[in-house]
């Protein structure tokens, strides 16, 4: 397949780092210099100008190409060329953008790309998902957040009574209707039919030392064991609340530096009904964000002023996120705001190799903005009809966002009545909601299906939808 | 050799002629609303004559002032605050002539005639008067009908040219609300005037309608058709004036409730009411902080009177509730009217009485009909407030202040407070005032009258306490005391900034 990537940054790097060996790639930027470095290192066809012109475009080959990619720091640039491309081309368009707007409008369909990707909103859902859940492991989301996947490592101790021996099918049956779960010692340790296991979840897998189960109804959760859950948001929470077994759930975090980055994951925490408080050392900048976020509380502060901490009592939240524009300066504020007693520290980092540095430091985790943008476009570039494609588990299992075929032969029939594949439907999105399936749902053509498969079994699963 | 005339052409900042122009063009307009009353006192076979001359005079100055003036279309920002002023000074003025050339006793002095005039202008409702039945009704509906236009002109110049002015009248009542739907009457300020115009005008047509229909149905049997127009257009102005000395007292206890409801529908902004009524959307009102906070405030303030005259003997029952709801929205919207004759209050329940003058602070809506400092001030004070503790213990804390979600601007903020400063500060001079005019001709006025008539009329609600009560009358005060209402009326009506700003050099300089 022939790609045209726009931007040849740190994102457009990592993009052509994942796809040069699958594909045929053309990078365009305005900078040569960049571009001949590129070059150097991967097998790339470079040109040299303004994406943002019919002329380059063509130049790159545009026509021919079934995807481009605009990943350039500049919004306007990236939509200005997707535009073109609709146009002139039948290539698809990957654009990134810094402004939620345009994802709310792509989403409503009133920008013509067909994906969009924002660096903020996915730093921020990368921080969600760790501060929100925080017995976590790994988690994924689809549906722009509607559907999460969440791993969790169930806590060793604690008595297996009531858990063991609920059948699956009962307990779906149980929790339709009712989000809240029942505690741990409903949920562990009991035939997952019998366990009291949350509404709109189901359990994906479990896996138990070296095998993986696609569990049926009448297989236990088990002290010991790390689980695949797949549910709404309030479900993923509700399991979080369950594995955490009575630790602290994460309900005050304190956020260090305004930017762009640091706005979207205050926006998103507020919308998980998380204390944010802001410190923001440019006052004009912080005046800004506190007009725009009536929820959060926010500091014109340096956020390394011992006396401000102090007074503050920042030391008595829950998490923090260093989200300034320097990573010196938020390795120096994290490692400060550790010895003024925060336990739990989220770095955001912008250069890689800052990734190691903190963690040695001792940062309990970092995100790197680019990469995590670069991993999401990657995903779609892949397969486009698979929006999302995640890998748990190293490769035995994957998760497919499939859109199903009107000619599918399981469209119309009750879930109860589908064979077992060892796969498992955990979620369908139809005209935009989310619906958690029970046994009597139904596939309709159109629909995306998010599905739990094993690798080996994917092929088969693409080719019955 | 520069004539001293051109010498102060050049040091003067601000284009007097232009301002002249455009105040003659206003009163020229203003004098059609001669013809009213004109039309009352043929039907009525009373003389017409006051209001003919009146009327004459008005329109001859008017085009005297456009005549010797050019240049309206240059008036700016710094003419609009003389223009406002001027206008306002001169209509009243225009209102008096009438009464001064009636020949009626009370009224033909002319300090009389200006306070009676500026009193209706400004909707406050006090009133000079004794002997209401000596008055001719062509003259008792002028009374009334300076007070509808006096309400209208608010609103219009709330709306239409304060804004250019930069007071923050507009920005208030808009609540800085940007989007679609929170801001549906300004495709142009002109446009938005005449909706308001329109939903003013049918309001008073439907209190009208609803005070006449109660007369003709047997429910109040003292409400004429004349008495439900006077009444309608005192009310939507949040006016005050009554062709009755006992104010509403005499009237059924349904026609009571009736304007009590339409004066706190005088009470709420008007763009709030336009978008509610017209444009159906009756739930979005409630979610107006402002209107939410005026409601409350009206009823917390109901409840409390309500308990202190029932406890004092002075009502029970239905009649307890009603009285009570009826002054404290009279008040409140600083409208003026009375039940009873609540300055009786000051010695049997001194705590109500006392809570009355307090309100006389509050104000209703901003956008309103209303006078006084109006709620908004008082929540973003409060905001303003609130944040300051906040910051003492937070330094480093950042927050806008708030108004229905949206951030208000800080220079707004610091208008808001240099407003409250200066209208409390000019209450307490004008109480002062009064109280040392009153030792000079030796009136008896106790320091809470003198109190009560100051913020009285500087919140344009007209009677206070003492012989100047709702059944009262101000005439026994001294013509200098009477000045000094005039000018408090006047500045309180314009929101002090406008006349205050005329008296800075900074004005007036280059």
């Amino acid at each position: 397949m022939k790609i045209v990537v726009l931007g040849a940054g740190q994102v457009g790097t990592t993009i052509v780092e994942a796809l040069q060996s699958d594909h045929e790639i053309t990078v365009v930027d305005l900078d040569a210099k960049r571009l001949q470095a590129l070059s150097y290192r991967h097998d790339v066809h470079t040109v040299a100008g303004n994406g943002a012109t019919r002329r380059i475009l063509l130049e790159a080959g545009i026509d021919r190409a079934s995807l481009m990619i605009a990943c350039t720091s500049r919004d306007e640039i990236n939509l200005v060329a997707a535009f073109l491309v609709k146009k002139i081309s039948e290539a698809q368009t990957i654009v990134r953008t810094t402004n939620p707007e345009y994802i709310e409008a792509w989403q409503e369909r009133d920008i013509e790309v067909d994906f969009m990707v924002s660096s903020e909103l996915e730093t921020a859902y990368a921080v969600s998902q760790t501060i929100g859940v925080p017995a976590a492991k790994q988690t994924d989301v689809f549906a722009d957040g509607q559907v999460q996947i969440v791993e969790f490592d169930v806590p060793r101790e604690g008595s297996a009574d009531d858990l063991t021996g609920i059948p699956l099918t009962e307990a779906a049956e149980k929790a339709a209707g009712r989000v809240r779960g029942g505690g741990y010692d409903q949920v562990v340790g009991l035939p997952l039919k019998r366990a009291t296991i949350p509404a709109d979840s189901k359990v994906a897998s479990i896996i138990r030392g070296e095998r993986t189960l696609v569990p049926r109804g009448d297989e236990s959760i088990m002290p010991g064991d790390r689980i695949v859950v797949i549910g709404s948001p309030d479900a993923a929470k509700e399991w979080g609340r369950i594995m955490a077994r009575g630790t602290q759930r994460v309900d005050d975090v304190v956020i260090f530096g305004a930017g762009g980055t640091g706005l979207a994951i205050a926006r998103v925490l507020l919308e998980q009904g998380i204390r944010v408080r802001l410190i923001e050392y440019d006052e004009e900048r912080a005046r800004e964000v506190a007009d725009e976020l009536p929820g959060a509380r926010v500091y014109a502060a340096t956020g390394v002023d011992p006396d401000f901490l102090e007074r503050e009592r920042i030391g008595h939240a829950s998490a923090a996120v260093f989200a300034m524009r320097a990573d010196s300066k938020n390795l120096y504020a994290a490692m400060l705001a550790k010895v003024h007693g925060i336990g739990f520290t989220i770095g955001i980092v912008h250069d890689d190799i800052s990734i190691e540095v903190f963690e040695r430091a001792g940062i309990d985790v970092a995100v790197n903005p680019r990469s995590v943008t670069a991993e999401e476009i990657v995903r779609f570039a892949h397969d486009p009809r698979v929006r999302q494609l995640a890998m748990l588990e190293g490769d035995r299992f994957e998760i497919l966002d499939i859109t199903v075929r009107d000619s599918s032969k399981l469209v119309r029939r009750p879930f109860k009545e589908l064979p077992m594949t060892g796969s498992l439907i955990g979620a369908i999105v139809r005209d935009g909601e989310v619906i958690f399936p029970h046994g009597d749902s139904q596939l309709e053509p159109g629909d995306r299906a998010i599905i739990f498969t094993e690798s080996s079994r994917v092929p088969e699963v693409e080719k019955a939808l | 050799m520069t004539s001293p005339v051109g010498r102060l052409r050049r040091v003067v900042g601000v284009d007097v002629g232009a301002a002249l122009n455009l105040v003659g063009a206003l009163l020229k307009y203003f004098s059609l609303a001669f013809l009213f009353p004109i039309a009352i006192a043929l039907g009525h076979a009373e003389t017409p004559w006051p209001f003919v001359v009146g009327g004459a005079i008005t329109a001859g100055v008017g085009l005297g002032l456009e005549r010797f003036s050019h240049g309206k279309e240059h008036v700016g920002v710094r003419e609009g605050f003389l223009v406002v002023s001027l206008t306002w000074l001169l209509a009243a003025g225009a209102v008096s002539l009438p009464y001064v050339l009636s020949g009626e006793s009370q009224l033909d002095h002319p300090v009389d005639a200006l306070f009676e005039a500026m009193s209706g202008m400004t909707t406050s409702g006090g009133s000079i008067l004794t002997d209401f039945a000596a008055v001719d009704r062509s003259m008792m509906i002028w009374r009334q009908f300076s007070q509808w236009i006096g309400g209208m002109g608010i609103v219009v110049l709330a709306l239409a040219v304060l804004p250019r002015l930069r007071v923050g009248g507009r920005q208030l009542m808009e609540h800085e609300t940007p989007g679609p739907d929170l801001d549906p009457l300004t495709t142009s300020i002109r446009d938005t005037a005449r909706r308001l115009w329109i939903l003013y005008v049918s309001l008073t047509v439907v209190l009208a309608l609803v005070l006449a229909a109660f007369g003709w149905t047997g429910v109040d049997e003292r409400m004429g058709v004349y008495e439900a127009v006077s009444y309608a257009f005192s009310t939507l102005p949040t006016g005050g004036f009554a062709p009755d000395p006992r104010s509403v007292e005499p009237f059924a206890a349904a026609s009571q409730w009736v304007i009590a409801l339409f004066m706190v529908i005088g009470g709420i902004n008007f763009a709030l009411l336009f978008r509610a009524i017209v444009r159906r959307h009756p739930g979005s009102i409630f979610r107006d902080d402002e209107l939410r906070l005026y409601l409350a405030l009206l009823a917390v303030a109901s409840a409390v009177v309500t308990v202190l005259i029932w406890d004092a003997g002075l009502q029970e029952g239905e009649a307890a509730v009603r009285h009570a709801v009826f002054q404290t929205v009279s008040i409140m919207t600083t409208t003026g009217f009375a039940t009873t004759d609540y300055a009786v209050w000051q010695a049997v329940a001194p705590a109500a009485a006392m809570l009355l003058v307090a309100l006389m602070f509050a104000g209703a809506s901003a956008g309103s009909t209303s006078g006084s400092v109006k709620v908004a001030r008082h929540l973003v004070i409060g905001r303003i407030l609130r944040r300051e503790l906040d910051q003492t213990v937070h330094p480093e804390y950042v927050a806008p202040i708030r108004l229905n979600r949206y951030p208000i601007d800080e220079r707004m903020v610091s208008a808001v407070i240099a407003f409250v400063l200066l209208y409390i500060g000019i209450f307490v001079v004008g109480a002062v005032l009064l109280l040392l005019d009153a030792h000079r001709v030796s009136l008896e006025l106790s320091p809470f009258e003198a109190l009560a008539a100051s913020a009285s009329s500087l919140g344009n609600v007209g009677p206070a306490f003492g012989f100047a009560g709702p059944m009262g009358s101000f005439a026994p005060f001294s013509d200098v005391s009477k000045g000094i209402m005039i000018v408090l009326m006047w500045i309180g009506r314009l929101e002090i900034v406008p006349v205050a700003a005329l008296l800075t050099r900074a004005y007036w300089r280059a």
